[in-house]
């Protein structure tokens, strides 16, 4: 093993891995996430804690992790090179691993336009490609990424994100590929809608190998509204969603269509378990929380497997 | 080139408060080809300041590709007009930064004098193209990667800078998702790079940027060109192209 993380624990035991996701308060409420923690507290592995998503302020990912640790869980810290440089990105990597945090998830960003101060300056000064490696080093090689050496490394599960259904669809595996030879040693995918597309993807996956260098966890996400959907396939950048979602969850009375939402994401679920590769579900029930105990329970994910406490 | 926008009127106006004899300098580079600094935009300059009541005691246009930026250029016309400068209360400046700050520090270290200067622009940066449309392609960063970006600048052209391949924001449609009206740098890298079956070359990973190169302020010594001798042959070529 190369962590503490219970993640890894589950995966390498060869168990289909449930991650969940804890969205942070705009606030310095910390009741908030010990109450989402307790919901996701034994349906999932690991739960990642978003950083800064849509570029919007929120409590600090690694903060949010260590009260969430508290509550016995297992937290994935989101880190964004958005508003870190290569120094701070370093001494984040650092702080998270002294602080007991076992797993750690690479991204870009989301770029500030998009978020509530769009005034922002961006800082980009390294891409989620060149943090993986980053991390990596400091891990394997206890060497920064200006090449000095360190006496105690951070000893992080890294994770990296995968984009199956943006273009240019040929160069999403080549791009996930490059994540792979960076050092990840998981990924969760971007939200599934269009399982066809992803099953595609997958299968380019597996002629490369890729499947079993890194551990694929699939995005999945309950939808809670008509609205919510058509705000995801017109708004969101990146998201498939396929008029056959909107038309089944159009298809049912409007007070059954949060239910109709947790049944397609159960079924989504079984459906990506068939696909050979999947490790596991990444479940994104993001501020409904609440969802993540019977959409687990349903897909015949429980009881999970425990290897940290 | 360095794309430039004038001023608002009431801007470089309120600059000028106070201030009655003005000596105006154009720039026959940059600020010409964005009619912000020209012979004519000088002109025009001149008469819209003469309306509202200030003394033009002098006034600098610079031909075309005569650049104030460039001081063995731009030092000629500024000795030429000594006396107009000396007698002004302030000095506008229509070009870029560049050359308002070029022609400030030849005036005070090799002229001695010394009048407050101001611009009448707004500069841009780096762009290309023309005669009418321009875009940025060059952020100058002092360690160029188009050699490892297909000859496209994703420092630029992508909104997050990315070196390795495109975010997960690419809509459906190949474009940005920061600006959906444009296309996604990476897109283009990527059909740029097939059309020479060089596809391959994605697989590799790029090393973050080397920054240091862009610490400013920036310097630079060269070997000075022959002036006359450079002027002389472009006539030439010129010539021999018809033109």
């Amino acid at each position: 093993m190369k962590t503490q993380s219970n993640l890894e624990r589950v995966l390498e035991a060869g168990q289909f891995a449930v991650t969940g996701e804890l969205g942070p308060p705009q606030s310095a409420d910390s009741e908030i996430v010990r109450r989402k923690a307790k919901i996701l507290k034994g349906h999932v592995d690991a739960f990642n804690v978003t950083d800064g998503q849509t570029a919007v302020v929120r409590m600090a990912s690694w903060a949010a992790c260590l009260i969430g640790k508290g509550e016995g869980l297992d937290p994935i810290v989101q880190m964004t090179c958005r508003d870190r440089n290569r120094i701070a990105l370093q001494m984040d990597v650092l702080g998270i691993a002294a602080l007991g945090i076992n797993n750690m998830l690479c991204l870009t960003g989301d770029h500030q336009k998009f978020g509530n101060h769009p005034m922002a300056k961006g800082v980009y000064d390294v891409d989620s490609i060149q943090l993986v490696k980053m991390v990596k080093d400091m891990r394997d090689e206890r060497k920064f990424q200006c090449g000095e050496e360190m006496a105690v490394e951070p000893r992080l599960f890294i994770g990296a994100a995968a984009n199956p259904f943006a273009d240019p669809f040929e160069f999403r595996v080549a791009r996930l590929a490059k994540k792979v030879a960076a050092g990840a040693d998981f990924i969760q995918t971007q939200i599934i809608y269009n399982v066809d597309k992803f099953a595609e993807w997958m299968k380019m996956v597996r002629d490369r190998g890729l499947h079993e260098k890194v551990k694929i966890l699939a995005g999945v996400a309950p939808i809670k509204s008509v609205g919510a959907a058509k705000y995801m396939k017109t708004r969101v950048p990146g998201m498939d969603v396929p008029d056959s979602v909107i038309e089944r969850l159009q298809g049912v009375p409007k007070e059954q269509v949060s239910k109709e939402g947790i049944q397609l994401c159960i079924d989504i679920i079984d459906q990506v378990r068939q696909i050979e590769g999947v490790a596991g579900i990444h479940l994104m029930a993001i501020e409904w929380e609440e969802a993540v105990p019977e959409i687990v329970e349903a897909a015949g994910l429980l009881p999970r497997p425990r290897f940290v406490t | 080139m360095n794309a430039q926008v004038q001023k608002p009127f009431e801007e470089i106006l309120g600059y000028l408060e106070g201030k009655e004899r003005i000596f105006l300098m154009g720039c026959g580079g940059c600020a010409t080809v964005f009619h912000t600094g020209g012979i004519k935009d000088v002109d025009e300059m001149a008469e819209k300041l003469t309306k509202e009541g200030k003394e033009i005691v002098g006034k600098i246009g610079l031909p075309f590709a005569v650049f104030a930026c460039y001081i063995p250029m731009s030092s000629m016309f500024l000795k030429e007009h000594r006396g107009e400068i000396e007698k002004c209360d302030a000095i506008l400046m229509q070009s870029c930064g560049d050359g308002a700050q070029a022609v400030r520090g030849y005036l005070e270290e090799e002229m001695g004098i010394v009048k407050p200067m101001y611009p009448s622009n707004n500069a841009l940066g780096f762009s290309s193209g023309g005669p009418s449309k321009f875009k940025e392609e060059c952020q100058a960063c002092g360690e160029c990667e188009l050699g490892r970006t297909a000859g496209i600048c994703p420092l630029v052209q992508c909104p997050k800078g990315l070196l390795n391949g495109p975010c997960g924001g690419t809509t459906t449609d190949g474009k940005c998702e920061v600006d959906p009206t444009r296309d996604c740098a990476w897109v283009m890298i990527y059909k740029r790079l097939g059309k020479f079956g060089e596809l391959d070359e994605l697989s590799e990973i790029q090393e973050p940027h080397d920054w240091s190169k862009a610490i400013r302020p920036r310097s630079l010594e060269v070997e000075p060109i022959n002036l006359l001798e450079e002027l002389k042959g472009t006539k030439k070529v010129i010539e021999t192209l018809g033109v």
